[in-house]
């Protein structure tokens, strides 16, 4: 097909606003009579809350309104998948960072000042910080319920056999830490009674639609009383997946019958809100001589907090994808998600499936160099294709280019050029020099049995142009510009005469959540189908004007014309005279669902996933061996993209996407010790800066048509930062022969890990 | 309570602010200048930087008092109407931004470290910047586009 405008070279749509600082961001609105919220937290990351006093705060000069528990009209909970956690505490805390109660001001300053006022008397609880000690009976409990969120086992062939038929078995305990999304933008809004009646609330996330259920859940409001705003978004990464202020922003609003205004310090944003979690990961992998692998028994402990959210489901993608894309025939996966003390986890680009990325592609390394093979010649001869049988149990039924990538991989500048990167730098003979490798796959969507679906609506305006209409949210991804891209395609139409509108319940129709690289994938493609049937109506008219039947009409630029006879042609201006004049101008549906499996695994809700995603990636690392700070210098991403609608876009997700990684690898650990967040700030927790850069990123996609994607287009949103740290790691491990079995990876654990090496070689 | 005169993109300000207020919450909330970000309110992350005669500055840590006798410019004040600076152009060209939150700091500084090392090599860009934290892009694109900006200025002796 001839494309005009996907793949090509299309500036964003968002870019004048975005480089002129008028962009419009949720937390840059403000009205008349707005009032300011603050949130009184718990500083017990558990306790029982013995008496909540208002009193003072209510008293304050300034204060219009503080609300409890015993302002919440509906349900006190919310969560995407479980609802146990309160919008405002009624009995007890779970984490230090829970919300207790709220106050609208006049002010900020005097908003701050109520909250101090208000008096809670506590009785403390005993802390549970872990999670493996949080399973055991005789824990103290976060829920009555018990601390296992979730438990998922599953089982493929005779894992006992599997042991027995390998020469080596591998056996290792991993640590992934608790990263914070650090968006740039925190979580801020603005509540407001309209006239009529409706709350409306602006707040950056993902899925306004989602919001908005939640909202009429926990208010009591029938849905069509609320709308959401929720694009753009300044920065999200899965943090906003989940509802932050919105409600308690809500219920001030409501309360004062004023706008409330929220915005998050950022301290308290990174208290407060949601990480990825942190996990331990147990794994024994057996392989054959030859380096075909037979065994995996994994075991992952999943932290995920005072609160389910979606520990569950980021539980169970991580198991589906914890033995890697590779072909095992005995496996056991035994997963927990845990409820502790500790924050609250929930959903983080790549849902689970970094951690254990980083346990299996260590695995990958371990055993390769063991057996003496060739990182990507032994994962080529264990790589899972279609038609196979994945670890979990299922075939695989669609295209994931496993090979393609490891042969991208082999064919980047930096692995056939690796040697050039490798050994001892000649005039600082400290710093030592190392390339590693690791592949990752995931699934795209929300997974079997859930709901996965996306409309779009397309409609003509009075000139002539179109405007377009999807509830998907820009969360800097580019959605708008690839919408934009994928109308003006399926249209025929000029790019510039088509208006994108998003993540607004109002003026958008759901179209699921910016979320599991769907975006552009289930937005676009819905897109594209509402285009199908705004064409065929487009040439209904035009047959009528040009008094010719629809067959022979042909579209093209903005312009309806006959096949045959070129020179009769109606412009859409003409065209949507027309319409008007006959009752009204068009507009078009588009509805998709996406694609899932026919079958689920047994015990594992939402697996498996239908379609899926590959990246593999290569870095070039140095560590210093006197202070044992290590820097990525170089990488490669390769990354199953299907069509490529914007290769800016691409180069964007695959570049930042690394570079989140580079920093989930060395350096991000948000501490908590005995409930208490250590590293509430930029100055403590640490991301990289452009000084930790790599030098160069080479963004290769591989290309293979997706049938059932906008012009064959896939998502690539989350796995760009799924490989990164097993890269990293293995990177670290060729320079300076340290394996690294806790991330980050930072200058103290590499200096300990070279001490240890030289204590066992003395 | 002080009264001030704050000169900001060219205009002259009358205002009456609390002597606690920065710079920051003056541009933001009394001029709606809602441009400059803040991201973190205590000189982390760069969202917040103007040039204070010509100098980057994060604004979150400069009281609006004593910011009175000083040029300063915001991101809204870069542009000559519809005509974008070349710094603008050359993010939009190369997607330097994504989300765009940091963006306004982002090219702030760029501007003032432009226009006193007009001619700078890619490790002074990228220490330049180092001040400027952006989440989304991996930084590659930004270094990117002032490179190719830098060479485009020295060609044809053009800065805006």
């Amino acid at each position: 097909m001839d494309l005009k405008y996907v793949g090509k070279d299309i500036p964003r749509v968002d870019a004048y606003e975005k480089v002129t600082g008028t962009t419009k961001y949720m937390s840059d609105l403000s009205f008349d009579g707005m009032l300011w919220g603050k949130v009184l937290r718990s500083i017990h990351p558990h306790a029982l809350i013995k008496s909540i006093d208002t009193s003072k705060a209510k008293a304050l000069p300034g204060v219009e309104a503080v609300v409890t528990w015993e302002d919440v009209p509906g349900l006190n909970g919310f969560g995407i998948a479980i609802q146990d956690q309160p919008v405002l505490c009624k009995d007890k805390v779970r984490y230090a960072g829970d919300a207790v109660a709220a106050v609208a001001a006049v002010s900020k300053e005097i908003a701050e000042e109520a909250a101090l006022l208000i008096e809670v008397e506590y009785e403390v609880l005993p802390v549970v910080d872990d999670p493996i000690r949080a399973i055991e009976p005789d824990s103290p409990k976060v829920h009555e319920s018990g601390n296992i969120l979730l438990h998922t086992e599953i089982r493929k062939g005779d894992i006992d056999k599997g042991f027995d038929e390998a020469d080596l078995i591998i056996e290792n305990t991993y640590y992934a830490s608790r990263q914070e999304h650090a968006f740039l933008e925190t979580e801020d809004g603005i509540a407001l009674i309209e006239e009529d009646g409706t709350l409306t609330v602006y707040a950056g996330s993902h899925y306004p639609h989602r919001d908005q259920l939640q909202l009429s859940r926990c208010l009591n409001m029938p849905v069509e009383k609320i709308r959401v705003v929720s694009s753009p978004v300044g920065g999200a990464f899965g943090g906003k997946d989940e509802l932050t202020i919105q409600p308690i922003m809500a219920l001030l609003a409501l309360k004062t019958g004023k706008p409330v205004k929220m915005v998050m310090p950022r301290e308290e944003s990174i208290i407060s809100y949601w990480k990825r979690h942190p996990m331990i990961m147990i794994y024994r992998t057996g392989v054959k001589r030859d380096g075909t692998l037979v065994a995996n028994d994994v075991k992952v402990y999943a932290d995920t907090g005072a609160y389910a959210s979606l520990g569950g489901p980021i539980l169970n993608l991580a198991l589906e994808s914890s033995c890697g894309l590779y072909r095992i025939p005995h496996v056991h996966i035994d997963g927990y998600s845990v409820y502790t003390n500790n924050g609250i986890s929930g959903a983080f680009r790549g849902f689970g499936v970094p951690q254990v990325t980083f346990a299996m592609e260590s695995q990958m390394d371990i055993i390769a160099e063991k057996l003496g093979l060739d990182p990507i010649e032994f994962r080529r001869k264990n790589i899972l294709k279609k038609g196979e049988v994945a670890p979990i149990g299922h075939h695989i039924t669609t295209d994931v280019e496993s090979e393609a990538v490891l042969d991208a991989m082999e064919g980047s500048r930096l692995w056939r050029e690796r040697e050039r990167y490798r050994g001892t730098d000649k005039n600082r003979p400290w710093i030592k020099r190392g390339v590693g490798l690791a592949l990752s796959w995931q699934g795209m969507g929300l997974g079997v049995g859930l709901p996965d679906f996306g409309d779009a609506v397309i409609e003509m305006d009075p000139d002539g142009g179109f405007i377009v209409r999807v509830g998907c949210v820009e969360i800097g991804q580019g959605a708008m510009t690839v919408y934009a891209q994928v109308a003006a395609e399926a249209l025929r139409f000029p790019i510039e005469r088509i208006r994108v509108v998003i993540g607004d319940t109002r003026n958008a129709p759901d179209a699921g959540p910016t979320t599991a690289s769907r975006a552009a994938y289930v937005g676009g493609k819905a897109i594209f189908l509402a285009a199908e049937e705004m064409n065929e109506k487009i040439k209904g008219y035009a047959s009528g004007m040009l008094s010719v039947s629809p067959d022979e009409i042909e579209i093209d630029d903005g312009s309806a014309y006959v096949k045959t006879a070129k020179d009769k042609r109606v412009s859409y201006e003409e065209i949507s005279s027309y319409a008007i004049e006959r009752g009204g101008l068009p507009v078009a549906e588009g509805h998709f669902d996406l694609p899932t499996a026919d079958k689920a695994i047994e015990g594992a809700f939402g697996l498996p996933h239908h379609i899926y995603s590959c990246c593999g990636q290569i870095a070039a690392v140095e560590v210093n061996t006197l202070t044992g700070q290590a820097r990525v210098t170089d990488g490669a991403v390769v990354v199953d993209a299907g069509t490529v609608i914007n290769q800016g876009g691409l180069e964007g997700q695959s570049e930042g996407g690394f570079v989140m990684g580079t920093g989930y690898a060395l350096t991000e650990d948000l501490i908590i010790e005995n409930g208490v967040v250590k590293t509430p700030n930029f100055s403590t927790y640490i991301i990289p800066t452009s000084k930790d850069m790599p030098s160069s990123i080479e963004t290769i996609p591989v290309t293979n048509y997706e049938s059932t994607g906008p012009f064959g287009a896939k998502g690539i949103g989350e796995i760009g930062m799924v490989p990164t740290a097993p890269a990293v790691t293995n990177a670290i491990y060729d320079a300076a022969d340290i394996r690294v079995f806790k991330i980050p990876a930072t200058g103290e654990r590499i200096y300990e890990l070279l001490k240890q090496k030289k204590g066992e070689n003395k | 309570m002080k009264d001030i005169i704050l000169k900001v993109n060219g205009r002259k300000y009358n205002l009456r602010i609390d002597e606690s207020m920065t710079l920051l919450k003056v541009l933001r909330e009394e001029l709606e200048l809602t441009g400059t970000k803040e991201g973190c309110g205590e000189g982390e992350c760069g969202a917040c930087t103007v040039l204070m005669d010509g100098k980057a500055v994060n604004s979150c840590l400069v009281l609006a008092c004593e910011a009175e006798g000083h040029d300063i410019t915001t991101i809204e004040g870069l542009a000559d109407g519809e005509l974008l600076s070349d710094i603008q152009e050359a993010f939009i060209e190369h997607q330097a931004f994504q989300c765009g939150f940091c963006t306004p700091g982002m090219i702030m500084t760029i501007k003032g470290f432009l226009d006193e090392n007009p001619n700078p090599t890619e490790d002074e860009i990228e220490e330049a910047i180092a001040g400027n934290l952006c989440r989304c892009t991996g930084y590659k694109p930004i270094v990117a586009a002032v490179k190719d900006l830098v060479e485009r200025r020295g060609n044809d002796g053009y800065n805006r």
